[in-house]
């Protein structure tokens, strides 16, 4: 071994990490907790988010027309579209075949998320979407339902299989594919009937007869039945942070809030470890350190247990997130630039607790550090 | 031959309360290279105040303190850690050492510091005082697994690995049995002899005083007698 790795090896940063383990256990622990949050949390958004954004993509028409106040990707249940507004667009010039969805939404099955579920009418639906029924056959009355391929695999659905909605158990009786709009489909009037909105539905799908034209039917739709929202599937994507109202926010205030408890534990743990050496740092100075020296040894301490502390959150995340994916109908995506985030939050967390007790550290008066009992 | 320590009229004034307490009254004091001084006095003759101040660790009240030909009190707090960096080597009575460091840890500390950031290059001094110290067999060691002289021993390896122009050394024996003392104390002597470091040692032992070839009294404050001992 050669002196400079013997000397990293016994420095004063590494020994105090081994030497005082319940402090050091405790701070890794902090900041693991706030990687964990901004990991599992921004890759729960970003998972729901894209599942559904892919889904709605998958639904084969180019406009989604609806209410006002209503969106295809906010998580409530309103049927306030009259029906007749199919019948209106059909006529538009450019607009090739419309289908009515209605959209009910319901706590998932572990109680976290949620869970939708599409009235259809089916024949319109697979027109325009592409939908087939790989097994089994089309629902033929109110108590039955088809689901997608991911569905059935993931809550362990066959054929024949009972699947709770409203509160009532329906019966399996096809699995479609692809992928579109909601895992759970059933009758249009069936869903109807179940949330009493006659002759309503929640937006309607509409394909254009030239792809290359949707804007001008876009812009067609908007003069002919105005104030209502006329959205093009492509454009969803781009729009999705703001289609769920707050998501914005509510990212922020999990970083923010993961930066303040990683910073305080770390300031809390390197703050108790400055008392505790009172005497020790009295003797650095007595040697000559710096102020600088003073502040480069607790800041260094500090930066080596957070990155304890995010090694061990980032994996706790990664493991937790792949329970929650096998164990929820929640979504997980990872991104690396959120893993980064959480790791800079991390390191930059601790190095940022650490600040005022190594200043502190610093500026302390050397003959009544050496005589700090 | 230029002092290597000097101080001129130094006085500190502490205020307790509404109390001026008068810790030194114009001290003079000269040291020159390669002596063994040692301060004797009561408690609260304003000897560790004097210790504390040669070492930059205060800043006296009035008066002038030169280091090997640098005033201390014309410097900033940060230039006098510095000073005590690159000229001063401190031993103190409860040892100080880092307790999470082995002995040598607690050497490449010093080291390190003394370097500002690299580590020395060159291992004979080190090998030199470990030799002189006897520490050779005791680097792996925590302060800990250690008894007090050998801790001390520790403690005066650290102080002197890096050449430093006065070890100044606050009662080093007053932790430790007479025979451990004696063994302390004969290291610094042969320090001073065979490698002419200069140490100002404060003790109020007798005993200890007299292993210093002078000895300097001191009584509220200022000195009153200055002798060199005959046996040394």
């Amino acid at each position: 071994m050669t002196l400079e790795t013997s000397y990293f090896m016994d420095s004063l940063v590494f020994s105090n990490i081994r030497q005082r383990p319940t402090r050091t256990i405790i701070s890794v622990s902090g900041v693991a907790l706030g990687v964990i949050l901004v990991i599992l949390n921004t890759g729960l958004v970003r998972g729901m988010l894209n599942d559904r954004i892919r889904r709605e993509r998958g639904i084969g028409a180019e406009i989604q027309f609806t209410r006002k106040g209503s969106s295809m990707l906010s998580p409530s249940s309103v049927m306030s579209l009259d029906l007749r507004y199919g019948d209106r667009l059909r006529q538009i010039d450019g607009v090739s075949q419309v289908s009515p969805v209605g959209r009910y939404v319901q706590t998932g099955k572990s109680g976290l998320g949620f869970e939708q579920v599409d009235g259809i009418i089916f024949e319109s639906y697979a027109s325009i979407s592409g939908l087939k029924v790989v097994k089994g056959r089309v629902f033929q009355n109110d108590s039955e339902v088809i689901v997608d391929e991911f569905k059935a695999r993931q809550s362990n659905l066959s054929i024949g299989g009972e699947i709770q909605v409203f509160g009532k158990q329906l019966k399996v009786v096809g699995i479609y594919a692809p992928e579109s709009g909601a895992r759970i489909k059933m009758d249009l009037s069936a869903l109807q009937t179940f949330l009493a909105a006659e002759n309503k539905c929640t937006f309607i799908m509409v394909k254009v007869s030239d792809p290359d034209k949707q804007e001008e039917v876009q812009k067609r739709i908007n003069s002919e039945l105005p104030g209502n929202v006329v959205v093009l599937t492509r454009d969803i994507a781009t729009g999705f942070g703001r289609s769920i109202p707050g998501i914005d926010g509510f990212v922020n205030a999990v970083l923010t809030l993961s930066v303040i408890v990683s910073s305080l534990v770390i300031l809390l743990a390197m703050y108790t470890t400055i008392t505790e050496r009172t005497r020790e740092i009295g003797v650095l100075k007595s040697l000559g350190a710096s102020k600088s020296y003073i502040i480069g040894v607790i800041e260094k301490e500090a930066i080596v247990i957070s990155m304890i502390g995010v090694a061990i959150g980032l994996l706790i995340a990664l493991v937790a997130g792949w329970a929650i994916e096998h164990g929820t109908t929640l979504q997980l995506e990872f991104h690396w630039t959120w893993i980064l985030t959480a790791i800079l939050i991390g390191i930059g967390a601790g190095a940022i607790g650490a600040l005022y007790p190594a200043v502190r550290a610093a500026n302390q008066d050397p003959v009544k550090a050496l005589a700090y009992e | 031959m230029d002092e290597i320590l000097l101080t001129e009229n130094l006085t500190m004034t502490y205020r307790v309360g509404k109390v001026d307490v008068h810790a030194l009254r114009g001290l003079n004091l000269s040291v020159n290279p390669g002596e063994f001084v040692s301060i004797m006095g009561p408690s609260g003759c304003g000897k560790s105040t004097l210790l504390h101040i040669l070492g930059g660790l205060l800043q006296p009240t009035s008066g002038r303190v030169i280091i090997g030909g640098e005033d201390l009190t014309t410097l900033s707090d940060a230039e006098r850690t510095d000073l005590r960096r690159r000229k001063i080597g401190f031993v103190f009575q409860r040892f100080n050492l880092f307790p999470t460091l082995s002995a040598e840890g607690n050497l490449k500390i010093a080291e390190h510091i003394h370097g500002k950031g690299k580590p020395s290059r060159d291992n004979r001094m080190r090998l030199e005082v470990l030799k002189l110290l006897q520490l050779e067999n005791k680097m792996r060691h925590k302060p800990l697994e250690l008894s007090g002289g050998e801790q001390q021993r520790v403690a005066i390896a650290r102080a002197v690995i890096n050449r430093p122009a006065i070890i100044l050394a606050d009662e080093p024996t007053g932790n430790l049995d007479s025979e451990n003392s004696k063994i302390v104390l004969d290291m610094l002597s042969r320090l001073n002899r065979e490698l002419g470091q200069t140490i100002v040692m404060i003790t109020h032992n007798p005993e200890a005083a007299a292993v210093a070839r002078r000895t300097i009294e001191m009584r509220d404050g200022t000195i009153v007698k200055d002798y060199l001992n005959a046996s040394n």
